[in-house]
């Protein structure tokens, strides 16, 4: 018997108007000490079906159908005091966003030791000893329990969630989006620690993700959901090796490896499905490049293909679909022509020169007085970077590394304190000189978040035309302009565009919306932070091939910020990757991905999990977080945290062309020739060694 | 910022803010084109040569500036003068007032603070609910009704209505008590009490179920506390923790309160002839009495100052997530 | 420098989608049955104050009722007088018919100047913050500080009350409610990235700041706006009732006033009732619309319905 079978279970919320139907009959199990995938894009229903299982749903949602069975009982029977005793005891939660889930006037400690004492009848003594060794578990130090949250970093914070997770040894544990928002090294490092804990105590694992990579790499089954019904569902390597079904097609191709540069990104065309009215043909039917009649008549049944299960009409095209599925044009994509990349070879657009963005930390007012200096956050600390004509040069880097604040200084939205920045060769403050008309005309900039970036007043044709009006054209300039530049972004036509207010708009249509307000200056240089980091997978790939269009087209010079290596290496023509506010490696994406100099750079890329089954990655450990910024040690930054770095790397800080090779320089006295053996098995040995030293005998409870 | 820097920081400007607010009132009384003795040379119950030996008794000939480095002196060092109309410090008239007022108005505060607080939390909690919508409907009308027309329908039916309660001040005619605890620890008191202690129980509840209530919502649909519910907590564990993350808003405001307690609630110390400052401070304007309003408006405005510094001080230590120099 | 001048068609596309808003939003307030009764009271006492004066049947003031030659003094409701007579043999109806008036200006625009004025410093505080908002924010910490009540009775009693002074005064000591809520909203709506995007394309500051963060707050403005009605109506009934109102009107808070001077609260409770209730109701109804306005503005209390 399986430990927790879900069978033909159907949940809608009630909403004024319309009913919403997130899951419509989803059957799985999960057999003991099993890891299981849930995958899937946002509205899928992953998070909903989680949340039923521990009877969680809001208020407005309701089970209309089906059971969930756990060891032999039925769940959905069960009183809200039953609940009470099954929560936790025996299914534990990993929440989505560690950062809101714990209560923030309450230490962490009392929180984890109120889930024990809630369930067991235990001394506060007894309890926290308790605390103690599963902060030890995760890898957090036990003298901290006494902290508040805020005083954690994300990484940290999701630890004492799945701390709290282990407190009374469950036997499910429901991870939802474990480490969505975290930096890619510290998510390598948390789902290593969760699945190594997993086994430990036995228990199994329900995992949630949009992270086919994740998936690949922990679960053995997986179902692939859509629009609330499972499209594909069985062993996970054969899922992800070979899928047989359009959608789970699609989805991988929307996952690019690291490795994969110059490839045209591909994406899913369309939006998700209306759950208003419960599906009656196939979900995907209407983004689906195979779809047929037959599609629109009736949802496919999971049918058993290659050793697992796949709803499709056309399971016996799997191979001819797989094949097709690779090509863009399949997608409605227009294929480029990759001939017409003119990388490096024009005119320079952007220079910077030893730029620097300072943070002055607040100091009391005696030493003020007395003259001390005080300290400084260097957030961008003597970047130079250049751009040329039709280039994209990508900024990676984690959280905190300096790489936003680079791209607002360089755009203008914040004060440089120190270096030099040449727009065309010309110094930036003499095109900001007596108005920022000549200097926005030529910078223009995309933010990160699509659904906050456009004001909630203002309909697409005013949001549009407002750099026009601000540069004073007459009215009918404006209309063409605003036409010409909606319709090339992808909103086609465009009157079907002008009028809408962004809350009638999908989030990939408003980052357009935000792409056409930078384009419509024509500007030179364009700056991208992050660009579609809030959307989809299906839907990124988007956003990517029209960037890469107008450098082509129009010749623009790109700077694009992510934390997304994947994405990186697609678009970008040269990547620099940043750490804790100084460019670490800089040269071409296809020179710095296959042979990273730099121990840094090296990590990041291993760090990324691979969609690919068969391959097998050794995780990434690099140990600790990024430094404090107030306070850098003296010589290389990183390192603290580099199994290489010697004597002289402490001493004195390595110029960028420490390593320099045809325009590939990495910040590096000792630059790394095998990742593997330099740097991974270091990691692994010296984390064996502080795994060691943990007690291992708690009490029992 | 350190804790440290801020509270000094805080305080450096609360004294300045006092300081600027005691100048302002003094330029008010003095500037204003009236005089306290014009009118007693006008009723004939003094010729100009006895206001001229007032004056300068009262040291109104001196230069303005040194008056008013005297005035402030005066008012820091807490003392008040003399009134013009009662012939006896100030001090005296002030204080017994600002006991009387404080008696009637911090119980109250404090009751209505902590039972609103929780019917506002619970409210929250069941949005939607008819307990939720009665109970913001009822202490809406009696946070928007002014205090003295509540305080008048009081009157009307439990007073010249029914007859169950004295109207009219703080003890009965006839009752001559010595010293504060005969004063306030007496059945004649007590039944004096309840009409005026009910109109401002009342009046505030509206502001502290609401805002109670707003905080409960914002907070039920959060992360956190689904986790707690994940965790296995009951309902009345998740609501208490909604509370207890609520709790520093109700505070803070119970703090500002309390500062403007001596000026809030004049009208109802009039209506119920209730002997506060309030009912002190309009007789010494009707009166022109100027040491008497001077002393009664800078004990409120100082009132007002310090419990917003409290305050301050008071998000900045409760709230463990909040930097003490973002507040 | 740019952005300062607005083109005519963008304003006036602006104001006819607010007054759109401006009118759902009023239609999904009245779906709150506490709200509509307030709105049907707010209405009707809009009415008696522009029109009052004309219905009432006698003078307020000048008009004394006698019968058989001598005044009638605290007559019962009844006969020439519907409401009754006051101590000075007035007609009470026709004191309350008039007696809406001043209430309704000293309400109107107490409560409006009070949220215009709260709104521009809250949003220029808010808006530019540093030193600009450490200034005007202690000019409000000052005005918290200057007892508001106290302070009115003083000035007041140096100078002869009138209806606009009272108004003035009013707005003097209010206008800081709305511009520190409006602060605190507009410092949350300026970290939003539409508003550094607007920055971004090119938007000088006078831009962003009316066209891009004034809208988003401007429900919240509406609200205290709102709010400073129903504040300025109390206030101006107490100034009135404490014997500090414009001794030229009648108005609500004066009849008040006037019956408890005159010690006929005892007895004459036709003489309070109108009075004590048209004001209760009136201050009532402006918060019940509030309140249920706040429902929808308020962005802390919009969890439950995504």
């Amino acid at each position: 018997m399986s430990l927790l079978e879900v069978d033909d279970v159907k949940i809608a919320y009630r909403m004024p108007g319309d009913d919403v139907h997130a899951v419509n009959g989803v059957s799985f199990s999960i057999d003991e000490g099993d890891n299981y995938g849930l995958v899937g894009e946002s509205g899928c229903g992953k998070s909903t079906l989680a949340k039923s299982v521990l009877g969680l749903l809001d208020d407005n949602g309701e089970v209309r159908r089906g059971s969930v069975r756990f060891d032999g009982r039925d769940l959905l029977d069960l009183s809200e005091r039953e609940w009470q005793s099954v929560r936790w005891e025996d299914i534990a939660y990993i929440p989505q966003s560690a950062m809101d889930s714990l209560d923030p006037v309450m230490t962490v400690g009392a929180q984890i030791r109120q889930a024990i004492r809630k369930h067991r009848d235990v001394s506060k003594a007894t309890a926290n000893e308790r605390v103690a060794e599963v902060f030890e578990m995760v890898g957090l130090d036990p003298d901290r329990t006494g902290n508040y949250p805020h005083q954690f970093s994300g990484g940290m914070r999701q630890r004492v969630t799945i701390a709290m997770a282990l407190a009374l040894d469950p036997d499910l544990l429901i991870a939802d989006e474990p480490t969505t928002g975290l930096d890619v090294i510290v998510q390598d490092k948390i789902v290593d620690k969760l699945i190594e804990i997993q086994e430990e105590i036995g228990s199994s694992l329900l995992l949630i993700t949009h992270d086919v990579g994740v998936v690949a790499e922990t679960c053995d089954e997986t179902s692939v959901l859509y629009g609330g019904k499972v499209m594909e569902q069985g062993d996970t390597d054969r899922i992800f090796g070979a899928p047989t079904n359009p959608y789970t097609i699609g989805l991988k191709n929307a996952f690019p490896e690291v490795d994969q540069f110059d490839e045209q990104a591909i994406s899913i065309p369309g939006s998700l499905p209306d759950l208003t009215r419960e599906p009656t043909g196939c979900v995907f039917r209407n983004r689906c490049p195979f779809a047929t009649e037959e599609c629109e008549g009736s949802h496919p049944a999971l049918v058993e293909v290659d050793g697992r299960l796949s709803a499709c009409h056309y399971t016996d095209r799997a191979d001819e679909m797989r094949a097709e599925a690779a090509d863009p044009a399949t997608w409605g994509i227009d294929v480029r022509d990759e001939g017409d990349r003119t990388a490096g070879v024009g005119n320079a657009i952007l220079e910077t020169r030893d730029l620097e963005k300072w943070f002055r930390q607040p100091q009391g007012i005696l030493d003020d007085l007395r003259g001390v200096d005080p300290d400084y956050v260097k957030a961008v600390n003597g970047v130079d970077l250049s751009v040329r004509e039709g280039e994209i040069v990508g900024v990676a880097g984690e959280s905190g590394c300096g790489k936003s604040t680079l791209a607002e200084v360089i755009a203008a939205l914040q004060d440089r304190t120190g270096g030099e920045i040449l727009i065309e060769g010309t110094p930036v403050d003499e095109l900001l000189g007596e108005d920022t008309k000549e200097f926005r005309s030529r910078v223009q900039f995309i933010f990160q978040d699509p659904f906050d970036s456009l004001n909630p007043r203002q309909r697409v044709r005013a949001a549009v035309s407002e750099p026009l009006k601000i540069q004073g054209h007459d009215a009918e300039t404006i209309d063409r302009r605003v036409r010409r530049t909606v319709e090339d972004v992808g909103l086609r036509p465009a009157e079907k565009y002008l009028d809408q207010l962004p809350t009638q708009l999908s989030g990939g249509e408003r980052q357009r919306v935000a792409i056409a307000q930078a384009l419509v200056l024509d500007p030179t240089l364009l700056i991208c932070d992050e660009p579609a980091s809030m959307l989809d997978v299906s839907l990124k790939a988007n956003i990517l091939n029209i960037l890469r269009e107008k450098a082509d087209e129009r010749d623009i010079g790109i700077v694009y910020i992510s934390h997304d290596l994947a994405s990186l290496t697609q678009i970008a023509d040269r990547l620099a990757v940043m750490y804790l506010g100084r460019i670490a490696e800089v040269g071409a994406t296809e020179d710095v991905v296959t042979a990273p100099k730099h121990p840094y750079t090296a990590s990041l890329l291993a760090a990324s999990p691979k969609t690919d089954p068969a391959v097998d990655r050794r995780r990434v450990l690099l140990p600790g977080e990024p430094p404090n910024p107030v306070d850098l040690p003296g010589g290389c930054n990183f390192a603290p945290r580099c199994p290489k770095a010697e004597e002289t790397c402490r001493g004195e800080e390595p110029e960028r062309s420490a390593f320099a090779d045809d325009g590939h320089e990495a910040a590096c006295y000792f630059p790394v020739e095998d990742v593997e053996t330099e740097l991974l098995e270091r990691y692994a040995a010296a984390r064996e060694e502080e795994v060691g030293e943990v007690v291992e005998d708690g009490p029992t409870l | 910022m350190s804790f440290r820097r801020f509270l000094i920081k805080r305080t450096v400007i609360a004294a300045l803010l006092t300081l600027i607010a005691v100048s302002i009132i003094f330029a008010t009384l003095r500037l204003l084109p009236a005089d306290p003795f014009s009118a007693l040379v006008a009723s004939g119950s003094l010729t100009p040569e006895e206001v001229e030996q007032v004056r300068a008794m009262y040291g109104l000939d001196d230069p303005i500036y040194v008056q008013y480095l005297r005035y402030v002196e005066n008012l820091f060092t807490f003392e008040f003068g003399i009134s013009l109309t009662q012939q006896r410090p100030v001090g005296e008239i002030i204080v017994p007032a600002l006991v009387n007022t404080l008696v009637l108005l911090l119980p109250a505060l404090v009751v209505t603070a902590i039972l609103s607080s929780l019917a506002g939390m619970y409210a929250g909690w069941n949005r939607g609910s008819w307990f939720e919508q009665s109970s913001i409907v009822a202490t809406t009308v009696f946070r928007a009704t002014p205090i003295f027309v509540t305080g008048i329908f009081l009157l009307i039916i439990f007073s010249y209505g029914l007859g169950w309660l004295p109207a009219f001040g703080m003890r009965s005619p006839l009752a001559n008590p010595q010293g504060y605890v005969a004063t306030y620890a007496s059945v004649d008191f007590l039944r004096h009490y309840i009409l005026p202690f009910t109109a401002t129980v009342l009046f505030y509840s509206g502001d502290f179920l609401m805002l109670a209530r707003n905080s409960v919502v914002e907070r039920k649909g959060s992360e956190f506390l689904m986790l707690h519910r994940a965790k296995g907590l009951s309902e009345m564990e998740q609501l208490g923790r909604a509370g207890r993350n609520s709790l520093l808003p109700l505070v803070t405001y119970f703090a500002l309160r309390t500062g403007m307690l001596f000026q809030g609630v004049i009208t109802l110390e009039v209506v119920f002839a209730w002997p506060g400052i309030g009912r002190a401070l309009v007789q010494a304007i009707l009166n022109q009495d100027y040491p008497t309003v001077q002393a009664a408006v800078f004990i409120m405005a100082l009132a007002v100052i310090v419990m917003n510094l409290t305050a301050d001080l008071a998000y900045a230590k409760l709230d463990p997530t909040v930097e003490t120099g973002d507040v | 420098m740019s952005g300062y001048g607005f083109d005519t068609e963008t304003a006036r596309e602006r104001i006819r989608s607010e007054l759109e808003r401006a009118w759902r939003t009023l239609r999904y307030v009245l779906r709150d049955n506490a709200a509509k009764a307030g709105f049907a009271v707010i209405v009707a006492f809009g009415f008696l104050g522009v029109f009052g004066p004309y219905l009432a049947p006698y003078h307020p003031i000048e008009d004394t009722l006698r019968q058989g030659g001598s005044m009638m003094r605290l007559q019962a409701p009844g006969g020439k007088a519907l409401f009754g007579t006051t101590s000075f043999g007035k007609d009470v109806l026709s004191q309350f018919l008039a007696g809406a008036r001043p209430t309704l200006i000293v309400g109107l625009f107490g409560g409006v100047g009070t949220g215009v004025l709260g709104f521009l410093v809250g949003l220029t505080s808010g808006y530019f913050g540093g030193r600009v908002d450490e200034f005007l924010m202690r000019l409000t910490d000052l005005t918290f500080a200057l007892p508001f009540l106290p302070m009115a009775l003083v000035i007041l009693s140096f100078v002869t009350p009138s209806v606009w002074l009272i108004t003035a005064v009013l707005v003097v000591f209010l206008w800081k409610m709305p511009a520190r809520v409006i602060r605190s909203e507009v410092m949350t709506v300026k970290e939003r990235t539409f508003v550094k995007s607007a920055r971004a394309r090119g938007a000088g500051h006078a831009r962003t700041m009316f066209l891009h963060v004034a809208p988003n707050v401007l429900g919240i403005g509406f609200l205290y706006t709102a709010y400073a009605v129903g504040w300025s109506i109390v206030a101006g009934a107490s100034l009135a009732f404490l014997g500090f109102g414009d001794p030229t009107t009648t108005s609500w808070g004066r009849m008040l006033q006037q019956v408890f001077r005159s010690g006929a609260i005892r007895t004459a409770w036709w003489w309070v009732l109108p009075p004590a209730i048209g004001i209760g109701a009136v201050t009532t109804g402006v918060f019940l619309v509030g309140r249920a306005f706040e429902e929808i503005v308020n962005p802390d209390l919009q969890t439950e319905q995504e």
